[in-house]
């Protein structure tokens, strides 16, 4: 069972709501797709060691061959690759490695080189959680591949947490995509719902089944319950707007950890979420 | 010899862009017989290298000097291998002023990029 952990809006509680699930549930598996800045991790005491090292391509003109006929500068829609005067200029951060121009390159001048974009590092097999997290190399544009990458590494585990990227990116899509269960985290704010409509949006569009839990409940308005009852959007849980949670989390711990009333709360919203899906499993199989 | 000058408008009097890549067009001044020509750029709406774009197109309309208010990285890049000079529009205001200091050899060549990548996209 996949399920990601999303927000419209960054710091709305992903993080929060991943790492309480985590250490409420025995034997699940832990992954952190928010690869631009990844921060689960630091909620664990875990020892972390580089797993893979991820690649993406990017072409290479052999300039004996090439004619400058301009058709690889024509088909690229990135720009990265420029036909020049006497040469060929290759952007290669833009690079989004199609393949495109080595396909339409008349005098086969073009071949892929691999450049690092990111890493992926996993904790030792003896700790509580299995638990892993990808990270983009300062100064890439797309994250997608490790994440991809990441989620592949995990598929055959039994139940596997995603704390996903805010937003509706590329590297949202690629977090959520083929997951039974979405979990929207999201705060009763005007600038919280009006993001979170995006990811309701996003979310129907991929046909995945989700509800919200809302995080810092008791600040802003009643709006978030207001669209939830239109939409027909299920609230799974509350967690209420509270100094004591926001101090453990300053100090980089898992709140539910030192305040028993909350086990409850995510292993009801755990079990909540097996209770939504057991039909639709039934149904699929 | 053909001068463009990235412009908000067309034709002579019109302002000079804040942008080089994105500008909104390109305003090309034939010195030779003072044949004014102003082409849209179509580069403005890309996603990426918008700066290397726009170079091509105005090489391809045989421009050989460029005046722009700041230049990218990849058009930095990109006007060395497209064998065009550019030159920083000072503090000229119009099309016409900024052709004509350059005649005058008041204008200074881009030695390299004055704005980091992706300026251009957070005008907007």
């Amino acid at each position: 069972m996949k399920i990601a952990v999303l927000s419209g809006k960054g710091g709305t509680g992903k993080t929060t709501v991943t790492s309480n699930l985590a250490v409420n549930i025995p034997g699940c598996t832990l992954i952190d797709t928010d690869v631009e800045e990844p921060n689960l991790h630091i909620f664990f005491n875990f020892k972390f060691s580089q797993e893979d090292s991820i690649k993406t391509e990017y072409p290479v003109v052999d300039m004996e061959k090439c004619n400058l006929c301009g058709k690889c500068g024509d088909f690229c829609r990135y720009n990265a690759i420029l036909p020049a005067k006497d040469r060929v200029l290759i952007f290669k951060e833009i690079c989004h490695n199609c393949g495109g121009c080595e396909i339409v390159c008349p005098s086969k001048a073009i071949q892929y080189e691999k450049r690092e974009i990111g890493k992926i590092y996993k904790n030792n097999s003896d700790s509580s959680i299995h638990m892993k997290y990808g990270e983009l190399n300062i100064g890439e544009m797309s994250g997608v591949r490790i994440i991809e990458k990441l989620k592949k590494s995990v598929e055959n585990d039994p139940i596997v947490f995603i704390d996903s990227p805010p937003g509706t990116s590329c590297a949202t899509v690629a977090a959520v995509e083929d997951v039974d269960y979405a979990v929207i985290v999201s705060e009763p704010t005007p600038f919280g719902v009006s993001d979170m409509k995006m990811v309701v949006e996003m979310l129907r569009e991929m046909k995945i089944p989700f509800g919200v839990v809302v995080n810092k409940a008791g600040l802003g308005n009643n709006e978030i319950y207001e669209y939830c009852n239109d939409e027909n959007i299920k609230v799974l849980e509350n967690i209420p707007y509270s100094r004591e949670i926001a101090e453990f989390y300053a100090h980089g711990v898992v709140f539910s950890k030192n305040m028993q009333s909350y086990k409850e709360l995510f292993i009801n919203l755990f079990e909540n979420i097996k209770t939504i899906l057991e039909p639709v499993q039934e149904g699929g199989q | 010899m053909k001068i463009a000058v990235a412009s908000k408008g067309e034709g002579l009097k019109s302002e000079i862009d804040n942008m080089f890549g994105r500008a909104e067009y390109f305003v090309i001044v034939d010195s030779e017989n003072t044949e004014v020509k102003s082409i849209e750029n179509t580069a403005k709406n890309e996603s990426n290298g918008a700066g290397g774009k726009a170079v091509k197109l105005l090489s391809n309309e045989g421009v050989e000097i460029i005046v722009a208010p700041e230049l990218g990285p990849k058009a930095v890049t990109a006007v060395e291998a497209f064998k065009i000079k550019a030159y920083k529009k000072d503090s000229f205001k119009t099309v016409e002023e900024a052709v004509k200091a350059y005649k005058d050899g008041k204008l200074i060549e881009f030695e390299s990029a004055s704005v980091r990548e992706h300026s251009g996209l957070r005008r907007a």
